[in-house]
Order: C-alpha cells, then sequence, then structure tokens
C-alpha cells in the first residue's frame, strides 16, 4: 500500500466526509456547505504538492454544481460523481492525471467503500476522515524542500485537465493541435534556484530518462559549480493553457578523458507529461548546438535501456546517436554522434527561447 | 534457402504495412520506397512515439521484441535492416496472419 510520502492526489468523498449532508436529499439545488476542517486539510496538502480529487457515488448531474461553486471548483481535479465503484472512480483519476494508482489516496466515512478500494486497488491508500491528520503529519511540513512544480501541482493537473479536453475537441491533424497549443520552449544553464528541481526531475522520471543517474542536490550544485567541468542545461515549457514549469534537464560534462573533443551526455531526464511534442528531441538538438558552438567534434551519451524508456531510445536513435561498442556489465552502452553532420531538425510548431549558452 | 530468406517478402510486407500504420499513412503509401530507406527519413518519417506503436505492432505480429533484443536499435535503420531483424528470428508466418 502506499504511504503518505508517495501520494500525489487524495479523492475525497462527498456524503458524509466533505459534508455533513447528503447533497442529493437536499430540497434545493444548492450543495451542502464543506465543512471547514476539511477544506483547510485539502489547502494543506496543495501546499505540500498534494492534489485532491472526488470520488463520490452520487448523480453525475451534482458535477455541474460542484463546478459552479469557486471553492470547491477550484480545490479539486478530475472530480468522479458516477453511480459507480469508488474504484472505477479511482482508475479514471488516475489515467486523467497521468498518475499511478499507487499515488492515489481515498478518503470515505463509509467503511463498505473503503474496504471495496482495498480489495480492488491494494496499491492505493485508504483512510477514514478521522486518518487525514496522519497522512498529513506523514508529509514533509517544511515547504522550503518544496520544488515550485510540486507547489503548482493543482494549477498544472488543471490545465492539463483543459489541455487534454481542447485537444479530443480539436478537428484538425496532430501538428496542427501542436501548432494552436503555441508551445514555447525555453532552453537555458541552469542557476542556483534549479538545483533541487533538477534533482527532483533525476530521481522521478523514467520513460525519458537516459541513464538512471540518480545525483543528490548537493552532486548537482557541484556541478554549477564547476561550469568548465559540467554543462547543465535545463528547459523550460509553457503554452496557451499556462506554465508547465522546469520540465528537462542533463548533465553534460565537457571533458571526457577518453576522447577529448567529446562532450558527454551523462544524463538526460525529461518529465513524460511533454512526451510526443517534440521537447525532448529539440533539448537534445539545443544541446548538440551548444557543443558544436563550444568546439567539441562529438557528442556520447551514456545510455542505459530499461522497460520503460524506449521512447527515449528511440528518439536518440533519431537524433543520429548510435552505439559504437560494447555494453558494460551495468548494461550501459555509450552513444556517439558527430557533429559536423547535419543536426536534427527543429520541431516548427516549437518556438525556442535560448540564452545563457555555454 | 534457408528458411529465414524464405520468409522475407512476407514479412516485408507486412513491415511495411505496420510502418505505414504506425506513421498514420494509408497502407500502400510507403510500397514504392527502397527496402534502403532510412526510417527516420522524411519519407517515413518515424519518431518516438510512432517508433512505439511499430515495436508494438511488430512484437504482436511477430513475437519479436526489438526493443528489449536489439538494445542498439540498429533495426529502425531502415526497412531492409527491421526486415532483416524480425525474418531470421521467425522461421515461417504465424498461421493466424493475415
Amino acid at each position: 500500500m502506499a504511504s503518505g510520502s508517495t501520494i500525489k492526489c487524495v479523492a475525497w468523498d462527498l456524503d458524509g466526509t466533505l459534508w455533513d449532508e447528503v447533497a442529493i436529499e437536499r430540497t434545493d439545488s444548492a450543495l451542502p456547505q464543506p465543512t471547514a476542517e476539511v477544506l483547510r486539510a485539502i489547502d494543506r496538502l496543495a501546499e505540500r504538492g498534494v492534489v485532491s480529487s472526488v470520488a463520490s457515488r452520487t448523480d453525475p448531474t451534482l458535477l455541474t454544481a460542484l463546478q459552479q461553486r469557486d471553492d470547491l471548483a477550484s480545490r479539486f481535479v478530475a472530480p468522479q460523481l458516477a453511480w459507480q465503484d469508488k474504484s472505477v472512480s479511482l482508475r479514471r483519476i488516475s489515467e486523467e492525471l497521468g498518475i499511478g494508482t499507487d499515488a492515489l489516496a481515498l478518503v470515505d466515512d463509509d467503511a463498505y467503500e473503503r474496504a471495496e478500494v482495498r480489495a480492488a486497488l491494494p496499491e492505493a491508500l485508504v483512510l477514514a476522515p478521522e486518518q487525514v491528520a496522519g497522512l498529513l503529519d506523514s508529509l514533509p511540513a517544511d515547504p522550503d524542500t518544496l520544488t515550485p512544480e510540486a507547489r503548482a501541482r493543482v494549477r498544472r493537473y488543471r490545465e492539463e485537465e483543459q489541455r487534454k479536453q481542447a485537444e479530443s475537441a480539436f478537428t484538425g491533424s496532430r501538428e496542427e493541435f501542436l501548432a494552436w497549443c503555441r508551445m514555447r520552449l525555453r532552453l537555458r544553464t541552469a542557476e542556483a534556484g534549479d538545483v533541487a528541481r533538477v534533482a527532483e526531475l533525476a530521481a522521478r522520471t523514467h520513460r525519458l530518462n537516459s541513464s538512471q543517474l540518480a545525483p543528490e542536490a548537493e552532486e548537482v550544485a557541484a556541478a554549477l559549480a564547476q561550469p568548465q567541468r559540467w554543462h547543465v542545461p535545463v528547459a523550460e515549457l509553457s503554452d496557451r493553457f499556462g506554465a508547465y514549469g522546469l520540465i528537462g534537464a542533463a548533465l553534460v560534462q565537457r571533458e571526457v578523458a577518453a576522447e577529448p573533443d567529446a562532450w558527454e551526455i551523462r544524463l538526460l531526464a525529461l518529465s513524460c507529461r511533454v512526451a510526443g511534442r517534440g521537447v525532448a528531441r529539440d533539448f537534445v538538438r539545443w544541446i548538440m548546438d551548444t557543443a558544436r558552438q563550444a568546439g567539441a567534434a562529438r557528442v556520447r551519451l551514456v545510455l542505459r535501456p530499461t522497460d520503460t524508456n524506449t521512447e527515449l531510445r528511440i528518439l536518440l536513435r533519431q537524433c543520429g546517436l548510435q552505439a559504437g561498442g560494447a555494453w558494460d556489465e551495468e548494461g550501459r552502452a555509450v552513444l556517439r554522434r558527430e557533429l559536423v553532420e547535419p543536426l536534427p531538425a527543429y520541431s516548427p510548431w516549437l518556438s525556442r527561447d535560448e540564452e545563457g549558452r555555454a | 534457402m534457408n528458411a529465414a530468406t524464405e520468409t522475407y517478402p512476407y514479412v516485408e510486407q507486412t513491415i511495411r504495412e505496420l510502418l505505414a500504420e504506425a506513421v498514420l499513412t494509408e497502407p500502400g503509401e510507403l510500397d514504392h520506397l527502397p527496402a534502403e530507406t532510412s526510417l527516420f527519413a522524411p519519407e517515413i518519417g518515424l519518431e518516438s512515439l510512432s517508433g512505439m506503436r511499430l515495436l508494438a505492432a511488430v512484437h504482436r505480429r511477430f513475437g519479436v521484441d526489438v526493443a528489449a533484443e536489439d538494445l542498439n536499435l540498429d533495426a529502425l535503420e531502415s526497412i531492409a535492416a527491421l526486415t532483416g531483424f524480425v525474418a531470421t528470428r521467425v522461421a515461417e508466418p504465424p498461421s493466424d496472419g493475415p
């Protein structure tokens, strides 16, 4: 079962949990008043990077009323109001937010509902309302340890909902949709304020992660302090719906003893939220540009294939990075690409701001 | 002629079909391309997401897991390379094939 520190989203029951009444038994069309205690808990969770959703076995038409109440609409993402099992609702939330069911918690006053979710989704955390205080205590209380990305998670999940809706309603081609999104990619060298986020990306990404090298924040800071040895490029993405924040980072060694004219990408890590938009390819292309302008003859990249990073392997191959030598005993290989050859094209639908050239 | 080379025409034709499906183009649209065409060339335009679709389709159709068996992904070099990689691993077309 999930523990507090891995929870990204808490799904709240409504009747008897968020409020004391039963919404559909009211004679007027207004929703009951949520208890102040629960609203406070939701806000404290949000401060700790945990978003809230709704899993209610009730009349689906109540969703409209929920969305018209600012104090509720602003607090919940991907709310599920339906005559269905809570485990089904939790699966929907998991799909809509793109997070695993092991990162979900259900808070419900009904022992039957808790048992149903426990049986169907043993990986999820299941709590009675009185156990929420314990969950809050288990989360890191120091807001300074939270990265801006974790703190902004509620807003970002809401933007992601809007993106998904816009994409399914869009009638043109995929490329036309990407262009319509007006994506801007900001490419720059990492600064001191990015250290925690770079370490977080390295530790938490899997699909778009080249080597699973997971440096501690101190090691990232040490690399930043040695710009003659290390280049630490980062990428931020925004589009018409909002800002994704810092979604890509790399650790690039500017000196390789074995090959003095090569730069070596020791780690490439991008959030899977930006997969399929050309962002990873443009980031790799920009690193190649930077290396070439600094006089490197080729780029090396340490690759460790896993069950989950095939997509990135295809992308690297597309960018012309190929393994020349043998795979080491840890399953790693060094890919290479000569920089005299034409570099892969930038995505036409992405506009770029480049700064902080190494 | 060994079993692998006998299956080449069938495998290559199927690969072309799976490839067309993966890059969301009409079936038959890639039939005129030389077998040496790079999958990443603009005529085909394979990229990471369509590449994932292609590898999944090849795995389903032929039972060959290219991602696991070809760490270098050299099989993605061209239509011919992918055909060769798959053909040497399937002795004969699956009976439930098209």
